[in-house]
């Protein structure tokens, strides 16, 4: 499968990708617009930092995913391609998930769970990466060992 | 291999899925005493509050026992385990196993109160519960939770969702004694109270009356609440009963070792009615929830299934929203004897409340009100025994999140096993 | 750059593909090689204005809603915003400054090359400016002239001279909001004070002076720069001539300016008609000496000379990539830096003239007055002696040019309408009022790869013609519609509503009127200020039916004529939202509440179609105001 990586050198903290998140989760996908959409769109990327380390830190679509372990409504699940996607439709609202992700990277809205999904619906891949001015943002294949 | 796994809840589920990762092929069969489609006891409060449809408790397809190969017997109880690798049913049948797993889960604890056997008065742990309470909102106005833990909460919080005047009767000094402290409960408490849900605590009841059915509760101070519904909630009870006269080993509930076997050879043990090491205190307890049940059904599968994985422990923690209000508690809140030092960090208006307990410079617990999303953060500090020291003063810091620890997991590598990490220091350069 | 097209301009297009097969890469790429561009900048709600930051509001609420000085969307967008004016109303304003500056030395016979052209126009401006003319030499009264316009930017105090110009009910309004400027860079200076960490932190405040100085702009720098311009290099009288890429020829020498101001370009164009230089050219193997003009410098030429015009904003890159530009001189604004590094892959030499604009890897030859013909031979000498290295197999001009008839000014408007010998703007009002014709419009304003090269500016002007609107256009806006054939009387027959047609006919113009370079869209200004003197369309610009529109707008001079454009009362469409977006409340403001302070509001539109039915809306519901008669030809 692949994920994205934030390569930490790279990354200026411009946050482009939090709003490139947002508005691709967004009605309208439209930044002008989005910006007015209620419920507002959430993203799920987001940049943060320590002394002048950046990173642009989203789900790391785990192998042994303890959101999908915690969750008791059976709306985090593995999809086929390895990675971890929530079915918003089965959420609950109980944050077992924000409980169990050891990385911080799901937040609430309203009474939904909200993470990445790799933009799985577009088919140019994740809006993250291609809005990532200094290309620290990539999608990669994931090099993990068995089980 | 002829695998038998009694109880359909999380951790026979999430055991069936492990062992198919494992041996393809392998005769599975499960036996559960509820006919019902795989559904989530966890979610059965949003169901009753009329937040889910019934269709929404299954937290697997209905396909799952065809997917995986698995022999379903539903609707028939497992009475008792026999000496030569064999089970009784509840109809007199006997199945034989190489590889057992008891999943039995708990029951809700029933007081030994006058009135109990009423109609009306419920526990709230089975789809049929819930359905029971159901059918009898029509007639309710009002009802009466005994025990202010999570059961309690969550079918107070459901009750008053579907228009019913609730009390809740708590004997303890606040609620949610066993989840968090006194301070942390207060924020929910309050909002509870807010949102008009009556709680009386350090009372307990004395009696139900009615004729068949509930009509009110006496409370030991002599008060008297009208009811038509009666919830209780004062924690659940271990499903052992099948395990008596056989040399499997109980407690609580049934004993494990870290591989979650039982004293009995080939005969496994996982879930609720599961008693094993918690991980941060080391004692042998049952932290009922669902995330560990899931955690030893799959460890406990892997090794039915000829592998030889170690449980880490379980760990007391849990998750609750009553009115928009998020709470999350985690590991040792309430520490007792020396050497803990505690952080705290709290907004009455804005409902923040945040403490941390450490002990050694490690986290040992935690309870987070409103701001929850890092929990899970601490949780991994917490579950991998990180030293924190250099971080201590920023742990509580509104912007804490994981980009604050990545000098620790550097520092502390051999802990940060799983590959994820490797994946963010390998760009770490 | 294949996907689809980038251009309205089919020459773009072509000229594009063969920049894409010679992996040449021009601001279409860079563009999309840009994109997503920054969302916080978009919105306006990053703030740098001093180092405890840089920062940025959350659109999306997640993260901080204040800067750290506190300052909330609005603040932070309003600060930005009207800095935007500063620039663009400076850009302007120097421009005007110059050109008050190249007067001035020549009424002392200090320059070489200009003469005083618009002497009509140079004693009315006396006139107005108390300048005494009787018994005076020319060069005595331009003088003085000089000299009081260019006191017009250091004014401290009082008000500009300009503004009385406008309509009694609209000062007054100036005046009630504290509106009116003083100064043109007093105000410029004031918008960089207010906008300093913890000075004006109320985005109305803000929004009061970022109006004052754009007024500075339209009532005073911008039109100091058209007056003295007229003055200088004479006045504009509709002229024929032809446009786009096409205008470039294989056998000539092949010269472009590019930029802004006239002083340069007028002065190549008599330098370009030099007879030695005529000869050299045929000396290295040139028929002649081909001037062509891109973005406002081509407009100036074009409305005063008749000279070509090459192409506007984002084909200055194109003209180059056709190889046969042996030379193309620039001075100031919107000129790209990557013209620099693209002529290295051409024989085409790049030459700076301005000491206030160089580019990297090109070189400068310093335009000064005092010298100005000398210079101009010198630069054109070069152009010739390049003429051949051109290298002829990678010469592409294409074959397509469009005739286009210019330089319409709010004076010639009296003559056009009245004839020579009773002018007037009578049967102009009379149009409107009898409902031939629905109102005007002012499309303006620059290009900008958000949107289809010249798509927007076409498809507005054509939607509103269709609805009897008289359009006036000006800058790259001007350059589009010439393009396509707009500004040719035959156009009104294809394109202008019945009632626009008849108009056209009888006066025998274009339906779309050019009306010079971006400064001169203070002659707009003046045309609504004579229709509402010759009366009956109300007492203020508010009153009159007319609109403005910027459709592919970018840059911040396009701001700051927005902001004088809605603040003289005249109610503006933009294509491209202002970057203010994340403050709602003064978002809110601009687009509605502006109305109830200076009778005027901004639009942001997108689709020109929908641009289009806005104006229309608005051209009847003030026709409405008026009382006028509904549209003659109207649905």
């Amino acid at each position: 499968m692949k994920k994205v990586y934030c390569e930490v050198s790279k990354c200026v903290g411009c946050k482009s990708c939090e709003i490139a998140c947002a508005v691709e989760h967004s009605k309208s996908k439209t930044l002008f617009i989005a910006i007015s959409e209620e419920p507002m769109p959430v993203h799920r990327r987001n940049v943060q930092s320590i002394n002048k380390l950046i990173i642009s830190d989203a789900c790391h679509h785990c192998q042994e995913a303890p959101c999908v372990s915690a969750c008791m409504s059976g709306a985090m699940y593995k999809d086929k391609d390895g990675s971890t996607q929530h079915d918003e439709e089965k959420c609950v609202g109980c944050w077992m998930c924000i409980m169990a992700c050891p990385f911080g990277t799901i937040s609430r809205r309203k009474k939904l769970a909200i993470k990445c999904d790799l933009c799985k619906d577009n088919v140019k891949g994740p809006m993250c990466v291609i809005s990532c001015p200094t290309k620290a943002l990539s999608l990669k294949d994931v090099q993990r060992g068995e089980l | 291999m002829n695998y038998i796994i009694i109880g359909a809840s999380a951790a026979g589920i999430s055991a069936i899925e492990s062992i198919r990762t494992v041996d393809k092929n392998g005769k599975i069969t499960i036996i559960s005493d509820e006919n019902y489609s795989i559904y989530s006891r966890c979610v059965l409060s949003y169901y009753l509050a009329g937040i889910v449809s019934e269709d929404k408790l299954k937290y697997r397809e209905d396909d799952f026992y065809k997917k995986y190969n698995v022999n379903a017997i539903l609707g028939k109880k497992v009475v008792s385990v026999l000496p030569d690798k064999k089970i009784k049913l509840s109809d007199g049948s006997e199945i034989p196993f190489d590889k057992l797993l008891i999943a039995t889960g708990s029951r809700s604890k029933m007081e030994n109160i006058t009135g109990i056997e009423k109609e009306g008065v419920f526990g709230l742990r089975n789809i049929d519960d819930a359905k029971r309470i159901d059918l009898r909102l029509i007639k309710t106005k009002s009802a009466v939770m005994l025990g202010g833990g999570l059961i309690g909460l969550r079918a107070a919080y459901a009750l008053h969702k579907r228009a019913v005047n609730v009390t809740v009767v708590v004997k303890s000094k606040h609620v949610l004694s066993q989840m968090m402290d006194e301070e942390g409960a207060s924020f929910v408490q309050k909002r509870m109270q807010e949102q008009g849900i009556n709680i009386l605590t350090g009372l307990a009841a004395k009696e139900i009356i009615g004729d068949k059915e509930v009509k009110s509760v006496i409370l030991e101070n002599g008060n008297k609440i009208d009811c038509e519904i009666v919830v209780i909630g004062k924690g659940v009870q271990p499903n052992i009963e099948l395990v008596k006269n056989t040399n499997i080993k109980t407690d609580w509930g049934i004993v494990v070792n870290e591989f979650l076997q039982t004293t009995v050879p080939d005969i496994y043990s996982a879930g609720d009615v599961a008693q094993s090491s918690d991980l941060i205190t080391g004692e042998s307890t049952i932290n009922a929830l669902w995330p560990n049940a899931i955690a030893q059904g799959k460890v406990a599968g892997l090794n039915m299934a000829g592998k030889n994985v170690k449980y880490s422990g379980s760990i007391g923690m849990n998750s609750v929203e009553f009115f928009d209000l998020p709470t999350i508690s985690y590991g040792i809140t309430k520490p007792k004897g020396e050497g803990f030092e505690i952080l705290i960090k709290k907004n009455s208006v804005k409902n923040i409340y945040k403490k941390i307990i450490l002990k050694n410079n490690k986290l040992v617990g935690f309870v987070l009100v409103s701001d929850v999303n890092q929990s899970g953060v601490y949780g991994s500090l917490i579950e991998k025994k990180i030293d924190v020291s250099s971080i201590k003063n920023n742990l509580l810091d509104n912007n804490f999140n994981f980009a604050k620890i990545l000098p620790l997991i550097s520092e502390n590598r051999k802990n940060f096993t799983e590959p994820e990490y490797d994946e963010i220091l390998i760009t770490n350069k | 750059m294949s996907d689809k097209e980038k251009s309205a301009d089919q020459v773009t297009n072509k000229m594009m593909d063969i920049a894409c097969k010679n992996d040449i890469e021009t601001a279409f790429d860079r563009y999309d090689a840009m994109e997503p561009e920054c969302g916080f900048g978009q919105l306006g709600v990053c703030c740098k204005n001093c180092v405890m930051g840089p920062c940025r509001i959350d659109p999306f609420g997640e993260g901080p809603e204040k800067g750290i000085c506190g300052a909330n969307a609005d603040t932070i967008a309003a600060r930005n915003l009207v800095r935007m004016v500063a620039a663009g109303a400076a850009a302007h304003s120097d421009h005007g400054r110059d050109i008050a500056h190249t007067l001035l030395m020549t009424s002392q016979g200090k320059t070489k090359g200009y003469e005083i052209k618009g002497k009509e126009k140079l004693l009315s401006l006396a006139k107005e400016l108390n300048v005494k003319t009787d018994s005076r030499k020319i060069e005595d009264i331009a003088h003085d002239v000089a000299e009081k316009c260019f006191a017009e930017f250091g004014q401290q105090h009082g008000e500009l001279q300009f503004t009385r110009r406008a309509p009694k009910k609209r000062q007054e309004i100036w005046r009630k909001y504290k509106f009116m400027p003083r100064g043109v860079d007093r105000e410029i200076v004031e918008i960089m004070h207010r906008t300093h960490i913890g000075v004006d932190n109320d985005y109305v405040n803000i929004l009061q002076q970022g109006i004052r100085a754009s007024l500075g702009d339209g009532w005073g720098g911008s039109m100091i720069a058209t007056d003295l311009s007229d003055v200088l290099f004479g006045m504009p009288t509709p002229i024929r001539s032809v446009s786009n890429l096409g205008v470039l020829k294989e056998d000539e020498v092949n010269i472009i300016v590019h930029g802004h101001e006239p002083t340069l370009s007028d002065i190549i164009v008599t330098a370009s008609q030099d007879k030695e230089l005529l000869e050299l050219a045929k000396q290295k193997g040139a028929k002649g000496i081909n001037l062509a003009g891109i973005c406002c410098t081509a407009n100036e030429i074009l409305m005063r000379h008749g000279i070509a015009v090459a192409g506007n904003f984002l084909q200055q890159e194109l003209a180059i990539i056709t190889g046969s530009v042996d030379l193309m001189l620039v001075d100031v604004q919107c000129i790209m830096p990557a013209l620099g590094k693209l002529a290295t892959c051409y024989h085409t030499k790049v030459i700076s003239t301005s000491p206030k604009a160089k580019f990297p890897g090109v070189e400068h030859i310093e335009f000064s007055e005092e010298d100005a013909l000398p210079i101009a031979k010198r630069i054109v000498k070069m152009a010739i002696e390049n003429y051949p290295n051109r290298k002829k197999e990678i010469v592409n001009i294409p074959k397509d040019k469009m005739d286009l008839v210019a330089g319409f000014t709010a004076e010639y408007v009296y003559h056009m309408l009245g004839g020579k010998y009773r002018s007037t703007y009578r049967p102009l009002n009379d149009a409107i009022i009898s409902g031939r014709l629905r109102g005007a419009v002012g499309i303006v304003g620059c290009n900008n790869p958000k949107v289809k090269h010249d798509w927007a500016h076409l498809e507005l002007t054509k939607a509103l013609l269709k609805k009897d609107v008289l359009v006036v256009t000006t800058g790259c806006s001007a350059l589009a519609s010439a393009k396509a054939g707009l500004l040719i009387p035959e156009a009104a027959k294809q394109y202008a509503g019945k009632g626009l047609q008849e108009i056209c006919e009888a006066v025998g113009c274009p339906p779309v009127l050019h009306m010079g370079s971006c400064v001169d869209i203070s002659r707009i200004l003046m045309v609504l200020c004579n229709v509402l003197l010759e009366g009956g369309l109300g007492d203020d610009i508010s009153d009159l039916p007319v609109a403005a529109a910027a459709p592919e707008w970018m840059s911040e001079k396009a701001v700051s004529i927005g902001f004088y454009a809605v603040s003289s009362g005249v109610y503006t469409v933009l294509g491209i939202p202002f970057p203010i977006l994340g403050g709602k409340e003064i978002t809110d403001f601009i687009t509605d509440k502006m109305e109830n302070v200076v009778g005027a509001k901004f639009g942001f539109e997108p689709d020109p179609l929908k641009a289009a039915d806005l104006i229309v809306k608005h051209l009847d519901k003030k026709r409405a105001a008026l009382k006028l008669k509904p549209v003659m030809y109207g649905e």
